[in-house]
């Protein structure tokens, strides 16, 4: 394999509106991959893992969001990154190989020998070409990005059985109920474009089925509308777990971060991942300060280059600041993302909180939260346009848009 | 004239802050409970303080020792050994209460805080004539307390009613009394209530009288009253010396601060503050509705409202203090703390937050 004649195309999985629920009420305001992570949008950590790719031709985005929700960032990153990237629309969700298999024509216009395969809402160091270089070694069909988690937490994922030595995936089952293994899908994938051929195969095999089933059983034509229409083809179950064994289907392991970024306490919990990772890969985007000419910086803190911040405000660690906010004289933010246009006033304190678009947050006001990821009030959240008044105190609660806040919350979802 | 204290016993209702000092020497608008009494005594003519006191009188009174030469009144020392109840100090101390002028003396709870017109309760003791007289005042819950009955127009109080189901009138006991020496001798040497056995045997010979308390009145045994107390106090500092308050674009409402407090740039104190001797309040700092107490330091972006900071405390920088937390003597606070009804007993540091109103052991 020369690899001057190799081209490699990335297809991101984007999801759509009707997914994501659980990020709301930060998903009300923003299709959920676009939300900033360490001051980025979500899709543009797996977009920049892509783009260290050699022969990196093409990036997609695969959803079934509108188009023009991403047409603003699509044409940015290109000519920001120096790689197309395009956004294809889905006109209903197929699945995560379904949406690979409906733009086949597409992808394979550039004649590319590996296509990778990322999901948008997972959070790691995407050592991609790592990954290549393991694939091309195994041979097959298609590699996993796999990582070792703690037994408890396993079922929630993906559980696979490799080889120890060869690596290969012997066996895929999803979401069990019983232990299985404890290493998981990362949801990270490169496949030669024989994936379109294994896709088609269970295409097929699931519309001969259905159509036995209408017209020798009764009781199939009652429950018809369960079936799965053919053009919804699942990654997991409908080719994962199938080709396991079968020496086609590898394993990478990764020994870096990995998290599925679900919720709004995740995205604060992989922000401060993302902001660790800069530390190496983009030094120049976390912010330095003494307190002298510049505000205190403390740990991993990312500001957007138009954001002003009071030389005696405090900031840090794991804050990320995005365009336009403004930072009072005397605050103190510990643990945050602060979103685009919010205003934080002189003295006030933020603490393990998301703070929404066009926030306001007043003199010696405090939002704050115990900071535990998982919990369900664990991170406060503010979103869009609401008001904390001044010396108002709001912990671990959930505020929705275009509230105002006169008086203290605590332990409450205020919509 | 004469006056005795009731001091009483450990204070334990205003714990952790009676840990450190008895009752009558917490602090109250920078100084201590006793001293607001003591100076009012003073003021109008006592040559002799006598306290009824059951618990640490060695502290009361070496505490005091300066107060006698400084003010020029002489304060003595009345200890009972077993609580003696509100009449039964009476009795203990007859011997410092009665001398040779016959005059009558004063007595009074050491936890009430009010103006202290005593001036014109003597003029009302001696107008009516009768035995003994005691200060009402005003309250809106009439039946949480003891009410007096009394005829409007002369004073003359008819009963006395404990905690009446029923409306009997809104005038309680305020705890100020001046009596006749006579008076001792219908008190017997054992735990008894004055408000129980002795005012309603004076009340039935009609020699009892009640003169409504002019100006605010509040028991502070209790830090929500305490923090009340203040509101109040502050308020009636400010009709009549108001001079003694703080003025400046730093400042809103009554605030009081000790001259050698210092309060550093950006602050924001008001209302209803009082910051004692020695305090250091930092750079951006907002207090509302609070005491801070002698040498305590206010960090840098603070916020305190509703609360009282004992002595020597630190509060560290960006930490919030607020809903009736009460830190006893030499507490830290550690940097953007948030204390939401913590209360902390002597010498302890807080590392972690306290969301919800608990006890800090």
């Amino acid at each position: 394999m020369g690899s001057s004649e190799e081209r490699v195309v990335a297809v991101i999985m984007v999801g759509g509106p009707t997914k994501g629920t659980r990020f709301r009420p930060l998903s009300l305001n923003i299709p959920k991959p676009l939300f900033p992570l360490a001051g980025q949008p979500m899709v543009h950590h797996p977009i920049s893992a892509c783009k260290r790719i050699p022969n990196l031709v093409q990036i997609y985005l695969v959803g079934f969001y509108e188009e023009r929700e991403f047409a603003l960032y699509v044409s940015s990153i290109s000519n920001e990154l120096r790689v197309p990237v395009r956004y294809l629309r889905e006109d209903k969700p197929h699945g995560s190989a379904g949406g690979l298999y409906i733009f086949r024509d597409l992808i394979m216009e550039d004649n590319p020998s590996h296509i990778f395969l990322l999901n948008c809402d997972v959070c790691c160091s995407f050592p991609l070409t790592e990954m290549l270089e393991a694939h091309r070694r195994y041979g097959g069909m298609g590699t996993i990005l796999v990582i070792k988690v703690s037994a408890e937490s396993a079922n929630q994922f993906g559980e696979l059985v490799a080889d120890p030595d060869t690596k290969e995936l012997l066996h895929y089952t999803e979401k069990p109920e019983t232990f299985v293994s404890d290493l998981i899908n990362c949801g990270v994938y490169i496949f030669t474009p024989d994936i379109f051929s294994a896709i088609q195969n269970v295409s097929v095999q699931r519309k001969e089925r259905a159509n036995l089933r209408r017209v020798s059983s009764f009781e199939a034509l009652q429950s018809i509308t369960k079936i799965i229409p053919s053009d919804f083809v699942r990654l997991d179950q409908d080719i994962l777990s199938p080709l396991a064994g079968k020496k086609q289907l590898y394993t990478y392991q990764t020994l870096d971060f990995w998290e599925q970024i679900k919720t709004p306490g995740m995205s604060l919990k992989c922000s401060e991942l993302y902001l660790a990772q800069f530390q190496i890969t983009s030094p120049h985007l976390l912010a330095n300060g003494d307190g002298k000419k510049t505000a205190t910086i403390k740990g991993d803190v990312y500001i957007h280059p138009s954001a002003k911040i009071h030389p005696t405000a405090k900031i840090g660690p794991n804050v990320s600041i995005s365009a336009n906010a403004r930072i009072g004289p005397g605050a103190r933010l510990i643990s945050c993302i602060i979103l685009d246009d919010v205003e934080i006033k002189e003295n006030a304190v933020v603490i393990h909180s998301i703070v929404g678009w066009k926030s306001s947050i007043g003199k010696w006001s405090r939002v704050q939260a115990e900071g535990d990821y998982n919990a369900k009030l664990g991170i406060t959240i503010l979103g869009e346009s609401v008001i904390v008044e001044d010396e108002v105190v709001v912990i671990s609660s959930i505020i929705l848009p275009n509230k105002t806040l006169n008086v203290s919350v605590q332990d409450e979802i205020i919509l | 004239m004469k006056a005795l204290i009731l001091v009483g016993g450990f204070g334990t209702r205003l714990r952790p802050l009676t840990l450190s000092v008895p009752k009558p020497l917490v602090d109250f608008a920078n100084k201590p409970m006793i001293l607001h009494q003591i100076e009012a005594l003073k003021a109008i003519g006592v040559t002799e303080v006598v306290l009824a006191i059951n618990y640490q009188p060695e502290v009361m009174m070496s505490f005091l020792k300066d107060f006698e030469s400084k003010l020029g009144i002489k304060i003595t020392c009345s200890r009972e050994t077993e609580p003696l109840g509100t009449a039964g100090p009476l009795a203990l101390a007859r011997d410092k209460l009665i001398d040779e002028s016959g005059d009558p003396f004063f007595v009074l709870n050491s936890d009430v805080i009010c103006e202290y017109p005593l001036e014109q309760m003597i003029k009302f003791h001696k107008a009516h004539g009768g035995e003994a007289s005691i200060m009402v005042t005003k309250v809106d819950e009439p039946s949480k307390y003891g009410v007096v009955v009394m005829e409007e127009t002369t004073g003359k109080v008819e009963k006395f009613v404990e905690k009446p189901k029923i409306f009997v009138g809104n005038k309680i006991n305020a705890g100020i009394y001046l009596l006749n020496p006579s008076v001792l001798d219908r008190i017997q040497l054992r735990p008894t209530s004055i408000e129980k056995e002795v005012f309603p045997k004076i009340a039935a010979e009609q020699k009892l009288f009640a003169m409504v308390l002019p100006g605010f009145w509040m028991d502070i045994g209790q830090p929500r009253d305490y923090i009340t107390g203040l509101r109040l106090y502050l308020d009636a500092l400010r009709k009549n010396t108001s001079s003694k308050l703080s003025s400046g674009s730093h400042i809103l409402g009554n605030v009081l601060v000790h001259e050698t407090a210092v309060i550093g740039e950006g602050c924001l104190i008001g209302p209803d503050v009082a910051i004692g001797p020695g305090c250091v309040v930092e750079a951006g700092v907002r207090l509302s509705r609070c005491t801070v107490m002698r040498g305590a330091r206010i960090k840098k972006h603070a916020c305190i409202s509703s609360s009282i900071i004992g002595w020597h405390c630190t509060v560290g920088q960006w930490a919030r203090v607020e809903n009736m937390t009460i830190l006893g003597e030499d507490v830290h606070v550690c940097d953007e703390i948030y204390s939401n009804g913590g209360v902390v007993l002597p010498h302890k540091e807080i590392k972690s937050s306290i969301l919800k109103p608990d006890i800090v052991m």
